[in-house]
């Protein structure tokens, strides 16, 4: 039974069709990634998918069926615009937003104690949360999320705003919560994070799915047929191969169509070229995400 | 449900541990109050003259003088100094030794009147004391009783038919209660409704909206800040209430007028069924009104709708006290939002028919829980609209 699952819902705001006709689940245990640029519909997929938007149509099982009110104390979610108190003391904020997902104030403490060790923030638990740096409010925030030990955690663009130790600590955090079993749904525009945590994505653009599925498999899918070389000797003209492309001390060969990746390395081997690198051209994410949002791509 | 506890908490304590709540929405009341009580006094001390009063009398009625009653507080007892001739006191009044002095004539008895000597105008205390003086002395042979009754004067008791309420000079304070509550309770009323209208104004500005509500519903959380909201209200007036009836406690001792304050049951039953529903009306229109707009100050305007039909009574107070059972103070009654004012206004002055207190509660807290679904409602629809207004007619529409 998938923990989240989105069967062709559509939502409009006024004449703006914000999500068309988007279908993708979210197995247990999984901590998949929903991209998309901005205004894509990425943020009203979330909103629809906890049932703080109503969809035109289609439906969503969240958790084994549709969202209730138990249910939200099992979720906890992290929005792109964060959303603490700002005019009382950051402790004060976490005991609240505990209190709403059926901690006591005891327990927030407890477990907010460790999160504030690592997050550097014990020294200021005290301190109104408008008088912390941005940094300081975001990390506050991913506590705010953590709290309650959710069984799915949402988390819109978690590493705004947050500088590479703390974007890496948070990456951290996202894998020991999905090594726990821990369904997590990733949302963002940072490719670069993404392709290192996920393993299933869906890419949304003006309300679509333009890509669904193993983030392997779409990589295999936009790959350019071409194999990527890292040697010290100089690369002869080769039966199969194109056009030869120097990229960041690497060589780049472009197969003409019917050559197979083997038969290229069988010729190099057979010409004594001595390879410290050969691998299939597979595209970045963020080229992907390039490819598909300007067009490239075909919808899932 | 113990979240929506947990919300009506976090309001309260939001807002009631917080030093702008003590210095603006505690004290401000209280040293309005201590300003006017110390106007009032002010000007009473401004007609307090201590300096003796002379007086030269030809028809012996004053040759072995009772002394003058003792004035009640806050007046002070003023000296009445006897002189053999009208140019001694002139002498006295000259010199500043005396504000005035009188001459009663030899013939006073039969004539009935008496001249007065001052170089200003004679305040009212000072004339008062002497006359008390005068009549306590001509009285003098009188049995002390009736002597005494006939210097403070008649005591009319204005009495209700039924004889459950009456007002008299002793306690004319009781007919102002209703009305310095009513005050009160709107002051009240719009003060924390305005707090909470800035709550949720915030909620929306700094985001905290979308965090919560995906751990209480919107009706929870709605309901959460309105019981949190009222609760801030009514801690408000209890503690405006010791700051009044701690001073009448105090001084009801050497104020006679105070001694006769009694809150008739009456007024507390119009305090608990329809200024409580009203305030809880107020709240929920005033939470409404933060679902729909962007930004606080979009909001004065909305209030300003809602706080003119409630003043209206004020408006209208010579009319109502006039003639507190006319159609129009009936109507007014059952009106939703004039009905908690003009009932406390009409309850100072009239016995209210039963019937009448009991359909505007009802009405009262229907519209109340009205406005709780219409609030819950416009906060389900404008809760994620940033920085764009909600249109009243889409919170009404069907969808």
């Amino acid at each position: 039974m998938p923990a989240v699952d989105l069967s062709h819902i559509a939502k409009s705001f006024g004449p703006v069709k914000a999500v068309d006709d988007v279908s993708f689940s979210i197995e247990k245990g999984e901590l998949f990634g929903l991209l998309g640029p901005n205004g894509a519909g990425k943020t009203t997929c979330l909103r629809v998918m906890l049932d703080i938007f109503k969809p035109e149509s289609g439906s969503v099982a969240i958790l084994g069926g549709p969202m209730n009110e138990s249910k939200k104390d099992r979720i906890g979610y992290m929005p792109e615009e964060r959303g603490l108190y700002q005019d009382i003391p950051l402790e004060r904020c976490l005991t609240y937003l505990g209190s709403l997902k059926g901690l006591s104030p005891a327990e927030v403490k407890q477990r907010a104690a460790g999160y504030l060790e690592r997050f550097d923030l014990t020294a200021h638990k005290t301190k109104k949360v408008k008088e912390l740096s941005k940094g300081m409010q975001q990390k506050a925030q991913v506590i705010a999320t953590l709290l309650y030990q959710p069984e799915l955690l949402i988390v819109d663009e978690p590493f705004a705003g947050l500088d590479p130790v703390n974007t890496q600590m948070v990456m951290d955090l996202l894998r020991e919560q999905h090594a726990q079993g821990v369904t997590i749904i990733l949302c963002s525009h940072q490719m670069h994070q993404v392709e290192e945590l996920c393993d299933r994505i869906v890419l949304i653009d003006h309300g679509k799915v333009m890509l669904y599925g193993a983030l392997d498999d779409i990589r295999r899918q936009f790959s350019a047929h071409a194999v990527t070389v890292r040697t010290g000797d100089k690369i002869p003209a080769l039966k199969g191969v194109e056009r030869i492309e120097p990229v960041n001390g690497t060589v780049k060969l472009h197969l003409s169509p019917g050559t197979q990746p083997q038969e290229v390395l069988r010729s190099l081997v057979a010409q004594n070229i001595n390879l410290e690198q050969f691998e299939i051209s597979m595209p970045t994410l963020d080229e992907i995400f390039i490819r598909v949002v300007q067009g490239e791509g075909a919808a899932a | 449900m113990t979240k929506l506890w947990h919300v009506a908490w976090h309001e309260y304590r939001r807002h009631v541990f917080n030093r702008r709540f003590v210095l603006v929405g505690l004290l401000s009341v209280p040293l309005l109050v201590l300003v006017m009580v110390g106007l009032v006094f002010l000007i009473i001390s401004l007609d307090i003259n201590t300096t003796p009063l002379g007086y030269v009398d030809y028809s012996g009625l004053l040759a072995d003088p009772l002394p003058a009653p003792a004035p009640e507080p806050p007046d002070r007892p003023v000296p009445i100094l006897p002189f053999e001739t009208e140019a001694a006191a002139r002498s006295a009044l000259d010199a500043g030794q005396i504000q005035a002095y009188y001459v009663l004539p030899a013939d006073y008895l039969s004539i009935g009147w008496l001249s007065v000597v001052n170089m200003g105008a004679l305040k009212s205390p000072a004339r008062t004391q002497f006359y008390n003086f005068l009549t306590a002395n001509l009285l003098r042979s009188t049995d002390p009783v009736i002597a005494n009754r006939l210097v403070k004067g008649a005591e009319i008791i204005v009495q209700s038919p039924d004889g459950s309420r009456s007002i008299s000079s002793k306690n004319w304070f009781n007919v102002m209660i209703p009305i310095v509550a009513g005050i009160a309770f709107i002051i009240a009323i719009f003060s924390t409704g305005g707090y909470l209208m800035q709550a949720v104004v915030e909620e929306k500005e700094n985001r905290t909206m979308e965090v919560i509500i995906t751990s209480v519903s919107p009706n929870q959380f709605m309901a959460g800040k309105i019981i949190g909201d009222t609760a801030i209200g009514l801690t408000q007036i209890f503690l405006w209430m010791l700051f009044i009836v701690i001073p009448i406690l105090v001084l009801r001792n050497s104020m006679s007028f105070l001694r006769g304050i009694q809150i008739a049951p009456q007024t507390l039953l119009l305090v608990v069924f329809v200024m409580l529903p009203a305030f809880i009306l107020v709240s929920a229109l005033m939470a409404a009104i933060g679902a729909t707009i962007s930004e606080a100050r979009e909001g004065q305007q909305m209030v300003g709708i809602i706080s003119l039909p409630i003043w209206i009574p004020y408006m209208l107070i010579g009319l109502l006290i006039g003639n507190p059972n006319s159609p129009v103070a009936v109507g007014l009654s059952l009106f939703p939002l004039t009905a908690p004012l003009t009932l406390l206004l009409r309850d100072g002055m009239t016995i209210l028919p039963a019937w009448q207190i009991a359909l505007s509660a009802v009405i009262q807290v229907l519209c109340a829980v009205g406005a709780i679904w219409l609030a819950g409602r416009a906060f389900r629809l404008g809760m994620l609209r940033y920085g764009k207004r909600l249109k009243w007619r889409e919170v009404f529409a069907r969808n």
